[in-house]
């Protein structure tokens, strides 16, 4: 029997045992004010939550350690998806919303059908308990009001694209929203892990929704505990001043030189502007407003709403309605044909194609393995002759790495791409593919391109993810690479048919596996550490007289099967 | 009554016997942060003392790193940028340290005229720790004309992270209801800004210059806790000074400090 002196200090004891003795009395006084924390939620917390976010709540559970974004540490309060205004916290139907959903793009999983709503009401009373925030809370918290919203135009994403830069969005986000922008490299979070800003124009990885009303609750209240931050009344230019007003007064400080009735004018706005702001200090200190002084506030802060409106219309435009559906089934990539010579890099005719979505996941099955991605997905488009294929790859990366070195491990990090086909076609959807992972008895045949070569690719024969080589007799392939905004395209051509053995064959009407890997440099990917797909197909569409084709639905289902197989694998990985 | 008195102890001991357990595992606020009286009165003081001196570092001094400007080189890269986490002057004169007392429940009242700002000029806060009356207004400066957003990794008062576009060259903040600090101020549109806010609920604290002098006058006769805070040096929470002031005399208290052990792994915040 292991005795209590053992494992406690003796001075300790005396105190334990006074302390379990009034155990009952302590939590007679703790129903007074701790928000119903029952037995329940404690139970729920422990059996679900606590292994990320750990038993004392401080984001440090023992899964917690290869994890970024962190599970949140709940002693600090701070949360990122709330309906409440900047600083505060959030309300109990917040966190039962975020806990329901879960928060893509991050570990965070949806709890809707692992526990029931009773549960999940428990667990957000008991996680309030983290927070001494929660009992103190004089009032409730003050929420955004979504009442005047602007309907979605036009115009009123032009007026919102203003704003964008106006208002700094660009320094973080980049020119178009892909989360490039100057300061995107440098981001950390308040506990001092980096972070990078989220892709606008893939707001299915936001953490707290991709409706308008998301977007604009989440950067007029900011993402507390991220670097994201909060667009209050005096962030937005003039604040106080009607739109007229605010016009008037900019052009009169444009001018050269004012006259005295200008600058008496000009004085007025001034002290117009004063008020606004004090009156908006004063109700985040917690002082009641009069009646005149909230009509003020209510006129000032319908400008910035309306200002809000036309921004949140616009960060909704960079992005589709939702995730395009994988490249599989109807959405296989089926490379056009046309009779002439193809398309260029920028050529105009790669506008008529729909690009094939490749959802890319993070590589977590070798060592060493990345599980932290940057990088979402690649889209793919292709056009083919009567002797050569192009393909352009489009995907999305934050920084342009080029060989960099990285300051930890002096490895040179760079960004790249592979795509990988089988050497041999499978003879049908059932023959054996080779290992989705660079192959292994059956070897697979790569392009690898590199962004520090831009305008080249080097054709790799693999059998493992760690055993690949550069072909030894290198094919004629055109490539050109660049990188703007936060996307790389690259365009790639060649042969349908080459002498080299070790090289893919391409035939119209053939169903070819087709697989890829990514680096992102700046996230320290190198080797294994990636992301990656699994075997998807493309084919080279048969011009419409040729024969029918049995395959497409069958490949289709195997694809379907692969890729829901390799997503459960990697998510059992991951948690 | 007795058993409520029992109680009372127990819930006493157990804090004590919790708080104990705590401290054997973590850096705790208590060690790391000021230590402010239960309670402060304000009155007038017309016979109150003064308590000055001056820090010193004591160790190698490491030299001065030069921060690394990644954007908007014309505004910030304009001049040479330091960090400022260690500032040793000539004769080891230690700037950047706060110190003040940390059990006065009466004295003086703030000077209500003292105008409350933190520049941002090039892209540096300025001052680099700023002292900060609880309820009390600071105004963020930017007349650069660039983006900045002001962070303030606050855990006792409302947290703040709000943009400071560069239209908005005068930024008041809400003044703070608790005392709390010092807290880490950021901007994370320029990684490299770097400052701390201390919200105080008592005029006697002071903040050492370049020649690492501080002064707390008008403080009333009596004995106090004499306390300090530096970035890099730490504490002195678990044995500040014991200084005794008398009416209209003059006490000297100097410090000399040395680097925390964990400062060279100190890329976090708490
Ligand atoms: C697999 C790890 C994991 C598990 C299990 C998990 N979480 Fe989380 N949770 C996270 C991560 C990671 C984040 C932070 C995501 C981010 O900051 O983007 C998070 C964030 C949160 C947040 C913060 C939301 C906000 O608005 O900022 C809440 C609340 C939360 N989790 C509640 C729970 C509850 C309750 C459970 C158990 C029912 C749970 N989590 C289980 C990983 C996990
Ligand atoms: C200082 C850098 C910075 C600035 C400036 C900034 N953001 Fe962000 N933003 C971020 C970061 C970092 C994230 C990711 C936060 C996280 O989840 O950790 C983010 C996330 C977002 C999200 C996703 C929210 C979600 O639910 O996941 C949206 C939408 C957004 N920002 C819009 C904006 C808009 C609009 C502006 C300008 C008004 C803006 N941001 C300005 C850094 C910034």
């Amino acid at each position: 029997m292991i005795r209590i002196q053992q494992i406690l200090p003796n001075t300790k004891i005396t105190h334990l045992i006074l302390f379990l003795a009034i155990i009952p009395v302590l939590q007679f006084a703790d129903a007074q004010n701790v928000p119903q924390a029952s037995e329940e939620g404690k139970r729920v917390y422990e059996k679900s939550c606590a292994h990320c976010h750990g038993t004392e709540g401080r984001g440090d559970g023992s899964a917690a350690e290869n994890l970024l974004p962190k599970p949140r540490d709940f002693t600090r309060g701070l949360y990122k998806i709330r309906s409440t205004e900047a600083g505060e916290l959030p309300t109990d139907q917040d966190l039962l919303d975020i806990i329901t959903k879960g928060m893509p793009g991050s570990s965070m999983p949806g709890w809707e059908t692992a526990l029931s709503a009773n549960e999940r009401r428990e667990v957000v009373a008991y996680i309030k308990t983290f927070h001494d925030g929660f009992k103190e809370q004089e009032s409730p918290p003050r929420q955004i009001s979504l009442a005047g919203k602007i309907a979605y135009s036009e115009e009123s994403v032009e007026i919102g694209k203003g704003l964008y830069t106006e208002l700094g969005c660009i320094e973080c986000h980049g020119n178009i929203g892909r989360g490039d922008g100057t300061s995107a490299p440098t981001l950390t979070d308040e506990w001092g892990f980096q972070t990078w800003p989220a892709n606008l124009a893939q707001s299915w990885n936001f953490r707290g929704g991709s409706d308008t009303e998301d977007i604009f609750k989440r950067f007029i209240g900011g993402l507390a505990g991220s670097p994201m931050p909060a667009f209050e009344g005096d962030s937005f230019l003039n604040f106080g001043l009607t739109s007229a007003e605010s016009k008037r007064l900019t052009e009169l400080e444009n001018r050269d030189e004012m006259t005295a009735a200008e600058e008496e004018e000009s004085g007025q706005y001034y002290e117009k502007m004063d008020a606004a702001v004090n009156i908006a200090l004063n109700i985040a200190e917690g002082t009641e407003l009069s009646a005149e002084e909230q009509q003020t506030y209510t006129e000032a802060m319908k400008v910035v709403y309306e200002k809000s409106w036309h921004l949140a219309n616009y960060v909704k435009s960079l992005a589709p309605e939702k995730r395009p559906e994988p490249a599989i089934g109807n959405n296989v990539l089926r490379s056009q044909y046309v009779t002439d010579a193809l398309p260029a890099k920028t050529d105009a005719a790669w506008d008529t194609l729909e690009s094939s979505h490749f959802p890319l996941v993070a590589q977590v099955i070798i060592e060493p393995r990345q599980f932290n991605p940057t990088i979402d997905s690649v889209n793919v488009k292709s056009f083919y002759n009567d002797t050569e294929v192009a393909f352009l790859f489009t995907w999305d990366d934050r920084t342009h790495t080029t060989a960099e070195e990285d300051e930890e491990t002096g490895n040179i990090l760079e960004d790249a791409l592979a795509i990988q086909f089988p050497v041999k076609i499978p003879q049908g959807p059932t023959a054996p593919k080779p290992y989705f992972l660079w192959g292994g008895r059956l070897p697979v045949y790569l392009w690898q391109w590199k962004a520090s070569a831009p305008d080249q690719v080097t054709e790799l024969t693999a059998k493992g993810i760690n055993n690949a080589e550069a072909q030894a007799v290198q094919s004629d392939i055109q490539a050109e690479g660049s990188y703007t905004n936060g996307q790389y395209t690259l365009w790639v051509k060649r042969a349908l048919k080459t002498d080299d053995k070790k090289d893919l064959q391409l035939e119209p009407g053939v169903f070819v596996p087709i697989a890829f890997s990514a680096w992102d440099g700046a996230n320290g990917d190198i080797n294994t550490k990636r992301v990656i797909s699994s075997w998807y197909a493309f084919v080279l569409e048969p011009v419409p007289s040729s024969k029918r084709f049995i395959y497409p639905p069958l490949v289709a289902l195997l694809s379907v099967g692969l890729l829901l197989g390799l997503r459960g694998f990697v998510q059992r990985r991951n948690s | 009554m007795k058993t409520y008195l029992l109680a009372c102890f127990t819930v006493l001991f157990a804090c004590c016997y919790v708080g104990g357990a705590f401290a054997d595992h973590h850096e705790t606020a208590e060690m790391t942060m000021l230590q402010f009286p239960e309670s402060y009165k304000a009155m007038s003081v017309s016979n109150g003392g003064t308590i000055s001196g001056v820090v010193k570092f004591e160790g190698d001094v490491p030299e001065m790193k030069m921060l690394e400007i990644t954007k908007d080189q014309a505004v910030c890269g304009a001049t040479e940028k330091f960090d400022e986490t260690l500032v040793v002057g000539e004769g080891n004169a230690l700037k950047n340290t706060i110190v003040y007392l940390m059990d006065i429940s009466q004295g003086k009242d703030f000077d209500k005229a003292a105008k409350l700002e933190m520049d941002q000029k090039g892209c540096q806060f300025n001052p680099h720790v700023q002292i900060v009356p609880v309820g009390v207004r600071v105004t963020m400066l930017n007349n650069d004309r660039v983006n900045h957003n002001v962070h303030i990794f606050s855990s006792v008062n409302k947290p703040v992270n709000k943009q400071q576009t560069k239209n908005r060259r005068k930024m008041p903040l809400a003044g703070v209801k608790k005392a709390e600090g010092p807290v880490s101020v950021k901007c994370d549109i320029h990684g490299w800004m770097s400052a701390w806010i201390a919200y105080v609920p008592h005029p006697y604290f002071a903040v050492t210059n370049e020649m690492g002098e501080f002064t707390l006058e008008n403080v009333p006769p009596g004995t106090y806790k004499l306390g300090y805070w530096h970035e890099a040096c730490g504490t002195n929470n678990e044995s500040p000074a014991a200084v005794t002031v008398e009416a209209g005399g003059t006490v000297k208290q100097d410090f000399t400090l040395m680097l925390k052990k964990n400062v060279a792994e100190s890329g976090k915040h708490n």
